[in-house]
């Protein structure tokens, strides 16, 4: 008795996964709008949102996500907080310190507006609001 | 009264043990006394791919890039132990053996290793024709291994840019070969090239093999390091001058172990083989300069 497979042909090789690199970042989707909002206040408020703070027990094995959840639940507040002191820092740097640095930068970007009037334009398109 | 009476148990033995890809195998069946109530009896030819995977959440995952903060330097952190070995089954011709009335009494089955086969290594895979019964009572799953070795002429390799892993370039390392493709057990002998750019301080030069496994999975998150190993470090010279516009050669010879895994790619993992040269300015805030050439490892005698 004897069984021959089917096709004497070789079998094609099996398709290969992917490697990190080739899938690109790993987030969940709450994630990823927060990283996608260009709005810094839609963003921090974003990033306070419980859906937010929950999904990153995201991708674990049952029980043990849901353990992570729990914790992530009695953080929460304290996460609040720190996301509204990081946000209150944020706000003093552009209050405080930015005026200072960009008057001190201010002879630098005159002299690249004048000398180099393409690449000063190119620069600003890249840091302008889109 | 059949309840507990014990059914017959399978033996699945494959001739010859060591085959090379585009070789026939041939797989015995054999059951000490005849098995009943089976409905199917399934002969598999694959492999078992060793591989490592994430299984814990999201690799990108604001937490994860918490820990990755620079004051969480030198601590293990919360990520540690994220990543774990695994193994998967992944199947190649399927055959169906012959089933009588509900008895299997045994049957036997060929393969042709196929040309892409991974070779067979603890890193990357192990073959087997696999024998599942389904059956009344409890199945039967056992399984005969063989080993795929990779000769010469199985090893389809294209060169690959060597890749600067260390340093800024002031010198130029040139890794030259006589060959991409060698054997375990064989000693590599090549020389370094080193073109060095500018006026740089006298250099100490080693060379090392090492092995990489990249972790490509087809459902599971892919493990950032596939894990892998690598040889002892030769060292080449000490006070070797680096002026500019006088290159060096140094001459090396490096052995590769005996029980060397041969290059391949299974489905969820892939081996690769490279030489990494290593050269140490004497002045220390020169650094060092490191190039890595990828090279292909086979092991049918």
């Amino acid at each position: 008795m004897t069984a021959v497979p089917p096709d004497t042909n070789e079998p094609p090789p099996p398709q290969r996964g992917l490697t990190r690199e080739e899938r690109g970042r790993d987030v969940s989707e709450a994630q990823a709008e927060v990283e996608a909002e260009t709005s810094k206040v839609q963003q921090y408020l974003k990033a306070m949102s419980p859906r937010y703070v929950l999904s990153m027990a995201e991708g674990y094995p049952v029980v043990i996500k849901q353990f992570l959840q729990f914790c992530l639940i009695i953080i929460y507040p304290a996460w609040v907080f720190a996301v509204l002191v990081g946000a209150a820092m944020h706000l003093l740097f552009y209050v405080t310190v930015y005026p200072v640095l960009w008057l001190l930068f201010w002879p630098v970007r005159a002299w690249q507006k004048k000398n180099n009037p393409e690449e000063y334009e190119a620069t600003r398109q890249k840091f302008a609001k889109k | 009264m059949g309840l507990f009476k014990p059914s017959g148990a399978a033996k699945v033995s494959v001739t010859p043990e060591v085959v090379r890809p585009r070789q026939t195998v041939t797989a015995t069946v054999t059951a000490d006394k005849a098995i009943d109530k089976v409905s199917a009896a399934t002969l598999e030819w694959g492999y078992t791919n060793f591989y490592r995977y994430r299984w814990a959440g999201r690799a990108d995952s604001t937490a994860v890039q918490m820990n990755d903060s620079w004051w969480m330097l030198g601590e293990v952190g919360t990520d540690a132990g994220s990543e774990k070995d695994v193994d998967d089954w992944v199947g190649v011709t399927k055959v169906e053996l012959p089933v009588a009335s509900g008895q299997f009494t045994g049957g036997s089955s060929s393969f042709t290793v196929p040309s892409w086969a991974p070779g067979s290594s603890d890193m990357l895979a192990r073959w087997s024709a696999r024998l599942t019964i389904e059956r009344g009572g409890r199945d039967v799953d056992t399984r005969g291994d063989f080993t795929v070795v990779i000769g010469r002429d199985n090893i389809e390799f294209d060169d690959e840019p060597p890749a600067r892993t260390g340093g800024d370039g002031k010198t130029d390392i040139e890794i030259v070969l006589p060959s991409l493709v060698f054997r375990a057990g064989e000693s590599i002998n090549g020389h370094l090239i080193l073109t060095p750019h500018v006026d740089m301080s006298d250099a100490e030069l080693s060379i090392h093999w090492g092995q990489r496994q990249i972790s490509h999975p087809l459902v599971r998150t892919p493990a950032a390091g596939g894990g892998g190993a690598r040889g002892d470090t030769i060292k080449l010279g000490k006070g070797i001058p680096l002026r500019n516009g006088t290159p060096v050669t140094v001459p090396f010879a490096v052995p590769l172990p005996e029980d060397a895994p041969p290059t391949g790619t299974a489905v969820h993992s892939t081996l690769l083989w490279f030489l990494e040269a290593t050269l140490m300015y004497s002045k220390w805030t020169q650094g060092i300069e490191q190039v890595r050439r990828q090279i292909a490892v086979f092991n049918a005698s």
